[in-house]
């Protein structure tokens, strides 16, 4: 087997300094990404559709526009992928299942127009669970997708293509969606960058519904900066999507650089424990090394968070029930069996417990934003462990990862899960930095300080 | 029309609210819920795909706020 291209060691940072100087041609990178794609992805299956011809247009269009000095931005001629639950006109778009195994959308998602003006190159569209209903990515329709670390552990879900695909370079850079976890929780088990960003921060117009109250879409990239820059290019009002902010979209890269000091971070008890020996460690000396960049480090109590993720699981259950009622009725035997079962579950819960659940989101996110008046972000574990292995039925998935993330889909507030290093066994191990709503400068800056200091993180072998 | 009995509309009371419902109550409520869930099953038959149901992040971080410095 050839080595892969050096063309795709440069993050997207790089990548678009060199595209937009000539050094590179998007034709050249698209190709080393589609070669890479064919040379390892029948192993780690980040994609259920590769449009490799359509990318190879989209890269001829780049490079003409580039070489007549018509540059959109740090993402034209950047290869790309998105969750397949996203539409992509004329492109299938699956979510995943077998229900939509032959769904051809006629319109495109919001994050996709932008990315597309941006001059985006979409290389495919990424495997998840099905319909996004959980976290292993253990797909029994599209294939069972697998951590680039370790080809017997999962690479997390429900974005688990999308995490998949950055550190096994099968794409410059992906997008998630994330209800429960969905894009941290992939991000952690592989090992690079998940952001969630503030809930209607980012449009998700065309984007398959789980839970509409939870649901948020963005970024899983190689680092800080790349989330940053591709955060610049989706966030943003729009008309199509009733529920996305007017908030006005500043450049999530001009806070970037510099230390930490005269900052206050808070270290939250109640997702402070529970956790593995080596995520514990990693975390600790995560915690060192952000006060070593002259942060305050100290721990806040946010009480409400013992029982933020059965409040997420309550509205995320209802909500998706709602979506998924006639098909569950009418076909429910193309589902997986782990989804089945939870929308099943669904059927029990009542309206009283989805309102009462709605109302404590109100109070979670009082107690984080008093924790936030005297802390500029809050930190905790992304999860209990390292990626468990693929099949291991006894795992929970609630208890060890989405008891982490689900709170912050609740309260809608921006949070990054970035690595804070390997366990002895050779697996990533992440943190979250959590950030007041709309605050993504300041998550984004202390994500990028840590990850400079941290330094970069060894790759997997495949 | 769903067709709910008594004894459902007894068991779903008591195992969703720990509630017991008397025998009589029973057939009423069966009676009741029976055609308030087939005419509820006409919101399943209106075209909702991409109408959101109106819950307002501004009305969350409101709330929230409000709920904060109440203290």
């Amino acid at each position: 087997m050839a080595n892969p291209s050096p063309l795709l060691d440069f993050d997207v940072a790089a990548l678009s300094q060199k595209l937009r100087a000539k050094e590179i041609s998007p034709v050249e990178l698209t190709q080393a990404y589609l070669d890479r794609i064919e040379a390892v992805d029948e192993r780690i299956i980040s994609y259920i559709t590769v449009t490799a011809e359509a990318a190879r247009t989209m890269a001829r269009a780049a490079e003409k526009e580039i070489t007549a000095g018509r540059w959109r931005g740090p993402f034209h001629g950047v290869p790309i992928g998105l969750k397949d639950l996203c539409y992509t006109k004329g492109i299938l778009t699956t979510g995943g299942s077998k229900i939509l195994g032959e769904f051809v959308p006629n319109r495109d998602s919001t994050v996709w127009t932008r990315l597309s003006e941006a001059g985006a190159v979409l290389l495919g569209k990424l495997n998840l669970h099905e319909f996004a209903y959980g976290a292993s990515t253990d797909n029994p329709h599209w294939g069972t997708c697998r951590n680039p670390y370790d080809l017997d552990r999962i690479p997390g879900g429900s974005s688990g293509g999308s995490g998949a695909a950055i550190v096994a370079r099968t794409a410059a850079a992906t997008i998630g969606t994330d209800t429960g976890g969905s894009i941290r929780i992939p991000a952690a088990c592989c090992g690079c960058v998940g952001l969630k960003q503030t809930w209607s921060r980012v449009s998700r117009y065309g984007v398959m519904p789980l839970s509409d109250s939870l649901d948020h879409t963005g970024p899983i990239t190689r680092t800080a900066r790349d989330a940053a820059l591709m955060l610049n290019v989706i966030a943003g009002y729009d008309p199509n999507d009733a529920t996305s902010s007017r908030e006005p979209v500043p450049d999530y890269t001009s806070r970037l650089g510099g230390d930490l000091k005269g900052m206050r971070v808070g270290v939250i008890r109640e997702l402070n424990s529970g956790v593995s020996e080596p995520v514990a460690r990693a975390f600790t000396a995560a915690l060192k090394q952000l006060g070593a960049l002259g942060a305050a480090v100290e721990e806040v109590s946010i009480p409400s968070f013992v029982e933020g993720s059965l409040v997420t699981m309550v509205v995320l259950m209802a909500e998706a029930l709602e979506f998924h009622e006639h098909w569950i009725r009418e076909r429910p035997g193309d589902y997986g069996a782990d989804v089945r079962s939870l929308i099943e579950t669904s059927m029990t819960i009542t309206a009283v417990n989805y309102i009462r659940a709605q109302r404590e989101r109100n109070l979670m996110l009082a107690e984080a934003l008093a924790a936030l008046q005297d802390h500029a972000v809050l930190l905790a574990p992304s999860q209990a462990t390292a990626a468990p292995r693929i099949g291991d039925r006894s795992y929970d998935m609630i208890a060890n990862m989405v008891r982490f993330t689900g709170p912050f889909n609740a309260t809608g507030q921006p949070v990054v899960s970035i690595p804070t290093g390997l366990s002895g066994e050779g697996l990533p191990l992440s943190m979250q930095i959590i950030g007041k709503p709309f605050d993504e400068l300041t998550v984004l800056h202390v994500a990028d300080a840590y990850e400079r200091a941290r330094g970069p993180l060894p790759l997997p072998k495949i | 029309m769903a067709n709910l009995t008594a004894k459902t509309a007894k068991a779903m009371a008591r195992e969703l609210y720990g509630y017991e419902l008397s025998d009589e109550s029973a057939e009423e409520v069966a009676s009741a819920a029976g055609a308030m869930v087939t005419r509820a099953r006409r919101l399943g038959n209106l075209d909702l795909s991409g109408v959101q149901p109106p819950f307002g992040y501004p009305t969350l971080l409101a709330e929230a706020e409000r709920i904060r410095k109440r203290g």
